[in-house]
């Protein structure tokens, strides 16, 4: 299945500020149906598309038409990968919260917290530079998206 | 108030995370100590025309090893005895485990024989790299052409 066509790499930057913040937002309130909105966001752009995402569609509707036009282009598929890695933290966090097992909770939600801040700060991908640690120990991603 | 000390504690976390991956962004390292036997696709991937040849290892899911690419494929093509091929691992992880390559992109320069001579985290600086092979391809060429 193809990832889809490649996109402009400003959009995935402002998708993770706005994830990031979010994600801030979650640990300081403790709400967690925000966090479940987050892992729903997380979904659309790991299994539907990067297009049809949220983040993407505020992007292109508010932000790019106040920017110029750019003709680098970004590959889909590790977007998309990275998508599907913060989807698992940001559902194994909801399911913590809404568990009542709040440290659980917390400390998914932290991780996700981390890497979006990654990616927004520094443009640096962790779940996509670490495909092959996470391939090492859970094997069964390997054929994901 | 847990929460804003989490916050605080994972942006401090990051801030330090992200400056030392900048910092190590294209670090040329030693070579790992040889006495593996080299996997089948890098052994084919080998130039053996080439007094050095730079094995990318890459994944579907890869950002910055399209950058590596474009920084990599030039200056190959621009130095004789220098070769560059890039090695798609997504389906082959065994092969970086055998490497002990856990991120991408890594570059490893090996020689014709198949011995490693140095590895590269990371997207590399072009200067930096031929100052690093400069010995190795020196015996074999004039050097980098324009």
């Amino acid at each position: 299945m193809s990832a889809g066509p490649a996109v402009d790499p400003r959009g995935p930057r402002f998708a993770a500020i706005v994830t990031t913040v979010v994600l801030a937002v979650v640990l300081v309130t403790g709400w967690w149906p925000l966090l479940a909105a987050q892992t729903v966001v997380f979904a659309i752009g790991a299994f539907i598309g990067l297009k049809p995402a949220p983040y993407s569609l505020l992007y292109r509707y508010l932000v790019a038409p106040r920017l110029g036009k750019t003709t680098e282009r970004e590959d889909a598929a590790p977007l998309r990968f990275a998508q599907a890695v913060g989807f698992v933290f940001a559902l194994v966090g909801t399911i913590g919260y809404a568990a009542g097992v709040t440290p659980l909770g917390i400390v998914a939600t932290a991780f996700a917290l981390f890497a979006a801040f990654l990616n927004a700060a520094f443009n640096f991908c962790l779940g996509c530079e670490m495909y092959l640690l996470i391939r090492r120990f859970v094997p069964a991603t390997g054929q994901a998206s | 108030m847990v929460g804003v000390w989490v916050v605080l504690g994972v942006l401090v976390a990051g801030g330090i995370a992200g400056g030392l991956l900048n910092a190590r962004n294209g670090r040329i390292r030693a070579a790992k100590p040889a006495g593996r036997q080299l996997p089948a696709p890098v052994a084919e991937a080998l130039d053996p025309d080439a007094a050095v040849t730079l094995v990318q290892i890459s994944t579907t899911f890869c950002a910055p090893c399209r950058h590596t690419k474009a920084i990599l494929e030039p200056l190959a093509a621009r130095t004789d005895g220098l070769e560059h091929v890039e090695l798609d691992v997504t389906n082959q992880p065994e092969v970086a485990q055998a490497l002990g390559v856990l991120r991408t992109p890594t570059t490893l320069a090996f020689s014709p024989d198949g011995t490693e001579l140095l590895r590269i985290s990371g997207v590399p600086k072009g200067p930096a790299v031929m100052e690093a092979l400069q010995e190795h391809l020196s015996g074999a060429t004039t050097g980098p052409t324009s």
